[in-house]
């Protein structure tokens, strides 16, 4: 048992923003760890800088001027007396850079040993290790592509046609779907590199790329690793991300539906396998594809915290932010995790997330950024927002859409789909258009709801938004053709009454009183 | 001639036109659980028009919608028929539906383009997202190049 009084580090800076920042703030606050925020210009209002006790200006909107600047964030660490950097995911959280500055600002970096992070966060060299370890891997490449020379371009068409359609194009510091494209040809092939490279170096500041087959109608299942200083290294269990758009995951689960007790015992086994292979510390997640025949193909593994954390959480009952920062401080894995740890291949609940995203799903999910005019999250039982955002906040251009995660867990998956559906009701989102009718209409597909039909190209294969579109926009001609006649939206809405706040005499007295006794 | 009072509502985006009396509106079933209307600030020439402006969300869609007495609208639309009779012209004018900065230009001036082609992407937050022809035609003019930064509306370029 931890001692009351002790906690993993005195103060934290947050590499990042929105609502990663916060989920990280929340779990620092609950150790007693203070906070410091970094922003931008474009963040000086943002949620994330005022829910830290302090924060650090680190430079201009676009994030290659700020939030990817290597030398801003351990300074701005310096400067503010933080002793350790959580990176969150996404911005440096992958680049050994920020784990080696931090290493030599005498920085706690909150993640993997550098090395560990070039060795698996370049998504290259994690395939190289995964196979050397026996682990089976995607059919590929295995160095990054060069489209430099006329060698190089001779070369990736061989590789490509050796390899055959459709594949892949990804970026070797990628993750998130960013950098990645599909090619279903070799007359697409040199675009889909160059355009893929462009928008790599544009997320991460490295633009290599490589090939991997495209395994068709197969799912995305993913495990939750951890690791520590003490030898152990273990699977909290599995996720499944099947329902993706532009490789970028729009739902969660965990545990992946449908698999046996000794088929999660083995994927789970080859994820710790890869893991400590390079000797991991701290959270990472070992990504696969499950092939319709069953089998397990290792993608990558991301050295860094999940967007989709939460449902793991939810279903093991642990605190992965907890335990990235006790491990980074030197700590073991707590015994409750390896409890969970122990139990993963046979959960007893069942958690589903939704990521809320200002884009368009009636056009092709193209970015829509705004101002949030109205946000009213669901609650009640088993539901867990981690929000980025509040009324008024402002959705910018410059940075990922995400603004917030829902999740619900029950003890089923039966369950966990009708408490979404309730969550998915209670949520109101107004100002900017999200992903919420995606949500809504993907409960009701049996593709999803009977998880019969779960594989990554379930969104291409079955969204088709324009008739729901058009019945919505109906209701909504209708609904706004009742406020245009009727007087009651002319006014402000009166004050909710029978909460004891219409008539607030009584402690305004009493107010006016105590000020009177302190005078 | 005089029939009851109908409400014009039009949603632009969609788009989408109804003109409800006031039996038709009585009728209709109030706000659930999931849906809201909030009204949108009007501008003098809203005002003056007798327009006003809401915010309607349903299943998750989000809409502006236009409301204006129906007499009003026909009124307003007959006078704009008779002016915009002599400047009939196919020629469309692509907008930019998202800030952000012009990454590539797949056609050039007087390119001739099918439906559906792509014609320039602009990347905005960290995504590409290609812009394609509605209607097949001629590329007239474009107005950006690469590397541009572009607002919401304006204008990309026009095909004839």
């Amino acid at each position: 048992m931890r001692k009351d009084t002790e906690r993993p580090f005195k103060r934290v800076l947050i590499a990042n923003r929105g609502e990663i920042a916060i989920r990280i703030i929340r779990a620092c606050r609950e150790l007693g760890i203070e906070t410091v925020a970094v922003y931008s210009d474009a963040d000086a209002d943002a949620l994330h800088r005022r829910a830290a006790d302090t924060s650090v200006h680190i430079g201009p909107a676009p994030a290659t001027e700020s939030y990817l600047l290597v030398d801003r964030v351990v300074e701005a660490a310096r400067s503010s007396g933080a002793q350790a950097i959580h990176p969150g995911y996404g911005f440096l959280s992958e680049q050994p850079e920020l784990a080696e500055a931090c290493v030599a600002a005498g920085i706690v970096f909150i993640g993997p040993a550098p090395e560990t992070l070039a060795q698996l966060g370049d998504k290259l060299a994690a395939r190289r290790r995964a196979s050397a370890a026996g682990v089976p891997v995607v059919q590929g490449t295995f160095e990054p592509i060069d489209l430099a020379t006329d060698d190089g371009t001779a070369q990736v068409r061989a590789e490509a046609k050796r390899i055959g359609w459709p594949l892949l194009v990804k970026a070797a510091a990628g993750g998130g779907g960013r950098g990645m494209r599909r090619v279903d040809g070799l007359d697409q092939l040199d675009e889909a590199v160059t355009s893929a490279s462009r928008e790599a170096a544009a997320s991460f500041g490295d633009g290599s790329v490589y090939l991997e087959r495209f395994v068709e109608r197969a799912r995305h299942v993913e495990v939750q690793l951890l690791g520590d200083d003490h030898g152990n290294v273990v699977a909290l269990g599995e996720r499944d991300c099947s329902v993706q758009r532009r490789h970028q995951k729009l739902v969660e689960e965990a545990p992946a539906p449908g698999l046996t007790t000794e088929q999660r015992r083995h994927l789970h086994g080859l994820a710790v396998n890869v893991a400590s292979t390079v000797g991991l510390r701290n959270a990472a997640t070992a990504e696969f594809l499950l092939s319709p025949d069953g089998e397990f193909w290792f993608l990558e593994v991301n050295a860094r915290l999940q967007v989709e954390h939460g449902v793991t959480e939810l279903v093991a009952d642990v605190d992965l932010v907890h335990e990235q920062l006790w491990i980074a401080a030197g700590h073991p894995i707590s015994a409750r995790a390896l409890a969970a740890a122990g139990r993963a291949a046979a959960p007893e609940r069942h958690a589903i997330e939704i990521r809320l995203s200002a884009e368009h799903p009636g056009l092709h999910f193209a970015p829509a950024p705004g101002r949030v005019t109205r946000w009213r999250p669901p609650t009640g039982p088993g539901v867990r927002v981690d929000a980025g955002v509040e009324e008024g906040s402002e959705v910018s251009e410059h940075y990922d859409p995400l603004i917030a995660k829902l999740l619900v867990v029950a003890e089923d998956r039966p369950e966990a789909l009708a408490r979404l559906a309730r969550a998915l009701d209670e949520l109101e989102v107004g100002g900017i258009q999200t992903t919420l009718p995606f949500d809504r209409w993907l409960l009701h597909q049996p593709d999803f709801a009977d998880a019969t039909g779960l594989s990554t190209d379930l969104v291409d294969r079955l969204w088709q938004p324009l008739e729901l579109v058009s019945v919505a926009a109906l209701r909504a001609a209708e609904l706004a053709a009742v406020a245009a006649t009727s007087s009651s939206t002319e006014a402000a809405p009166p004050p909710a009454d029978g909460d004891g706040r219409a008539d607030d005499s009584w402690w305004r007295a009493g107010i006016q009183e105590a000020t009177e006794r302190l005078e | 001639m005089t029939g009851p009072r109908r409400t014009r509502v039009t949603i632009e985006a969609v788009p989408l036109v109804i003109q409800p009396d006031e039996a038709e509106i009585a009728s209709f079933e109030p706000a659930r659980r999931g849906e809201h209307v909030s009204p949108l600030p009007m501008t003098a020439g809203d005002r003056a028009d007798g327009i006003r402006r809401f915010e309607v969300v349903v299943d998750g869609w989000l809409f502006e919608a236009a409301t204006e007495p129906a007499v009003r609208a026909e009124l307003r639309e007959r006078v704009a028929r008779s002016a915009a009779v002599h400047h009939a012209t196919a020629r469309l004018t692509l907008r930019a539906q998202i800030p952000g900065r012009v990454v590539r230009l797949w056609v050039g001036v007087g390119e001739k383009v099918e439906r559906g082609q792509r014609l320039l992407a602009i990347e905005a937050m960290k995504m590409e997202n290609e812009i394609r022809a509605p209607q097949p035609g001629v590329v007239e003019d474009i107005r950006v190049e690469i590397g541009a930064r572009v607002e919401r509306e304006d204008e990309l370029l026009s095909i004839g």
